[in-house]
């Protein structure tokens, strides 16, 4: 799954620690989704989107080749 | 090429940045610090019941001083485990249950070679089961603070 959590802390000049803090999570948490090495469960996901003040569906993105095995991504 | 921008967006002055960056090891530090707290009295009362048990010739008493600190180092563990899943949030309860799936795998083999070995008469399967078990909590430790280690 692709997200702009990076991008949406960046804009608002947030460590990974202060997000973390935010989310109450650990800082290696917030690391992992960025690096899109997890994907965080829904009420995490509703969490983080808490904070943003977005929708899920502005932070995170499904990776369709990854869904569907299309790696044209249609 | 974009991160390298939002690096950029990011900049903050050298001095904040550095205290963002003290706060976040002492962070990371002091949740190293209550597994070690946790961690270096039960490894401690599990070599205790290791150098109890190792006498072939016991006496009562000290079979009994053994079944009392085995049962205790077994409780401790539970309670080490209780500790660091209630600490941990959803990522690091991954990385612990896969840690713990491995080191599980672990001790497995480890049995399961030492009833081998017991059986063609080469060891004796109660003096190995708690270093085994020690072994196990150690791979679970390792694999855990690596991973979490590795992907700061």
């Amino acid at each position: 799954m692709k997200n702009r959590l990076r991008e949406l802390r960046a804009a608002r000049r947030w460590s990974q620690a202060d997000l973390a803090d935010r989310c109450q999570v650990s800082r290696q948490a917030i690391n992992a989704i960025e690096t899109e090495r997890y994907d965080p469960s829904l009420p995490l996901a509703f969490t983080i989107a808490d904070v943003f003040g977005l929708a899920i569906e502005e932070i995170f993105h499904p990776d369709r080749a990854e869904t569907t095995g299309n790696p044209a991504g249609h | 090429m974009r991160s390298r921008s939002l690096d950029f967006m990011e900049g903050t002055p050298y001095l904040r940045r550095m205290a963002k960056q003290v706060q976040q090891d002492q962070v990371t530090r002091a949740a190293r610090r209550a597994v070690l707290i946790d961690g270096i009295p039960v490894s401690t009362l599990g070599v205790i019941a290791l150098a109890l048990g190792g006498n072939p010739d016991q006496s009562t008493a000290q079979k009994a001083w053994w079944i009392a600190t085995t049962t205790a180092f077994t409780i401790a563990i539970a309670w080490v485990l209780l500790r660091a899943f209630r600490r941990a949030d959803e990522y690091l309860r991954r990385i612990q249950l896969e840690s713990m799936a491995i080191a599980f795998a672990a001790v497995l083999v480890g049995l399961q070679v030492a009833t081998l070995l017991d059986a063609a008469g080469i060891i004796q399967l109660h003096q190995l089961a708690q270093l085994i078990l020690l072994g196990g909590v150690g791979i679970w430790l390792l694999i855990a603070d690596l991973r979490t280690r590795l992907h700061r």
